[in-house]
């Protein structure tokens, strides 16, 4: 970054939408050119390494309206509501429990040392258990998706709290505030960009926790059940179309949606919170 | 990749608060109130399966989970052994993938780093390959390679790559010019420049980045174990155990996971990172855990 200010600091405008555009469109482009090529000419495998094409093909022929070829719409629209209802979970407990801990004495005694023991266990290692206490549901798939991210939003609450200067709270009792008015106008809005980060991060985290959670757990649709179930079909061309929503997903999700959420309350609450 | 300030609260989370040199005694205490808490919890656990509130055989009592890690451990029937070699078979399958992952993204990582011109043109595949969820290519793998090692060292490895490559791109491009140019003028050769200057700067955040590909290592392991294992590992074990509604070994082999997860973690990179920072100086910038 500071070396690119460097090297060349002139000639910027023109240039930068170059970048922006055509450098994207020709490093992606070419490779998939080139693999199109290889796999129709039979140079590699084109069953291993179906066309990009192909793929798209498939893709295409899924995502018809009507419900027996327009498959693919059910597959995102179960995936989708499943991270959001985990992350919407995940939000409300995590914000609360990050904020016991960070705002009081007895919840830091009791939260920390629960939080630094369930911290480490690999969110996926529950799938089993959640298997047999709940079966193969929804709820587990949401369970996942809520273990996921809570600990990256609980743990962001916690610095937000912690990087609040105790002036702001002085200033606001001198001026006679009554602790209901502090929580929703000092800690609330003080804690927004750090929640923000913390549910960006976690809605990463949770998105490829889902996509396992749903190989291994779901009953009939989401994509990672999309991609699972085709691998026992050996159906390449399937797969590699659901690799790329996914792709296309997790990217939308973590830059666009959080991205645009991110910005709308930084915006709103200014940008940190550092006095 | 996570805030600056998320990590700081993480790491006063597991070192407690040290509140300087106070004493064995100061520090036992608070062992003892950290540890209050999960004691409470797994009492309260306890008490719920004896008094029936919860079925033990969808949720053994602490003191059931507990006897049948010793019953893994130490017993000398059939099962003899069966848990190391489970633990082997997990380590084995995440070392390979973590080396592999270092073997690739660290050269690569500085050859991005260093040269902003191919960074340029392959950011863009980078960017569309890091939201894909390593686990996400299990089917693929299932397909070419079908179950067994080399499917799962593959996912895992793909797990640790991407950290351990942004990590070592970032590093390399946060050394200043300013030093470079200085070694260069002084007569330095490439060598000099890459032993001497890159690599002690951006130690820190390569050593960050491998914590970090470990961690995902480790973590990638278990799903793909679970999708992918034919008869070992602590994932396969988890889940092999669900057939046969044996929760006591899924908790035994989910509390192991943790361990030794953390063990990795906070031993062995902890230690390393201590080291590392007080030889030269820095601060960790990239930070995160997963």
């Amino acid at each position: 970054m500071s070396q690119a200010i460097l090297n060349h600091a002139p000639a910027a405008g023109r240039n930068k939408l170059f970048d922006r555009v055509c450098v994207p469109i020709i490093s992606l482009g070419i490779p998939l050119l080139i693999w199109e090529f290889l796999s129709r000419s039979g140079l590699i495998n084109d069953f291993l390494f179906p066309s990009p094409s192909q793929i798209l093909g498939v893709l295409w022929g899924k995502s018809g309206l009507q419900f027996e070829t327009g498959i693919l719409y059910g597959h995102v629209y179960a995936s989708m509501m499943r991270l959001l209802w985990g992350l919407f979970l995940a939000t409300v407990l995590g914000t609360l429990i990050g904020m016991l801990i960070g705002l009081t004495r007895w919840g830091k005694f009791i939260f920390k040392p629960l939080l630094s023991l369930f911290m480490p266990v690999p969110t996926l290692a529950w799938t089993p258990i959640l298997l047999l206490l709940i079966g193969v549901d929804n709820k587990t798939t949401i369970l996942i998706v809520f273990i996921a991210a809570s600990f990256e939003v609980i743990l962001n609450v916690i610095a937000g709290i912690e990087n609040m200067n105790v002036k702001v709270f002085w200033v606001a009792r001198s001026m006679g505030a009554s602790r209901l008015q502090i929580f929703f106008k000092v800690i609330i809005p003080g804690i927004m960009p750090y929640l923000i980060t913390g549910m960006r991060l976690g809605s990463g985290y949770a998105w490829r926790a889902l996509i396992a959670a749903e190989m291994l757990a779901a009953s009939s649709f989401g994509l990672g059940f999309m991609i699972y179930e085709a691998s026992e079909f050996m159906d390449m061309t399937t797969i590699y179309g659901g690799l790329f929503m996914i792709a296309l997903l997790g990217f939308f999700i973590e830059n666009v949606l959080m991205g645009m959420l991110e910005e709308r309350t930084t915006r709103k609450w200014g940008v940190q919170v550092e006095r | 990749m996570k805030t600056d300030a998320a990590s700081t609260a993480e790491a006063t989370m597991f070192s407690g608060e040290n509140q300087g040199i106070s004493g064995g005694l100061s520090a036992l205490v608070q062992f003892g109130r950290f540890m209050l808490p999960i004691v409470a919890l797994l009492a309260i656990w306890e008490l719920a399966v004896k008094t029936g509130m919860i079925a033990a055989d969808i949720f053994p009592a602490p003191s059931m989970i507990f006897a049948r890690a010793m019953q893994l451990l130490f017993s000398t029937g059939p099962e003899q052994g069966m848990l190391f070699r489970h633990i082997g078979a997990s380590l084995y399958r995440a070392i390979a993938a973590f080396a592999l992952s270092i073997l690739i993204a660290i050269p690569l990582g500085f050859l991005l780093g260093l040269a902003p011109r191919i960074y340029k043109w392959v950011s863009p595949v980078l960017s569309v390959m890091l939201p894909l969820p390593a686990v996400a290519w299990t089917p693929i793998l299932l397909v070419a390679f079908g179950q067994g090692d080399k499917t799962i060292i593959t996912v895992c490895f793909l797990g640790a790559f991407f950290p351990v490559l942004y990590s070592t791109i970032q590093g390399v491009q946060s050394v200043s010019r300013h030093s470079i140019w200085v070694v260069q003028s002084m007569g330095g050769t490439r060598r000099h420049i890459l032993l001497n200057v890159l690599l002690p700067a951006c130690l820190v955040a390569l050593i960050s980045g491998l914590k970090l590909g470990m961690a995902h290592s480790w973590r990638t392991l278990v799903a793909a174990e679970m999708l992918a294992a034919l008869s070992s590992g602590l994932g396969y074990m988890i889940f092999a155990a669900r057939s046969y509604m044996d929760v006591s070994t899924m908790f035994v082999g989910i509390a192991l996971l943790a361990l030794i997860g953390m063990l990795i973690e906070y031993g062995l990179f902890g230690v390393l990172e201590k080291k590392t920072i007080r030889k030269w100086h820095a601060t960790s910038k990239v930070g995160g855990k997963r």
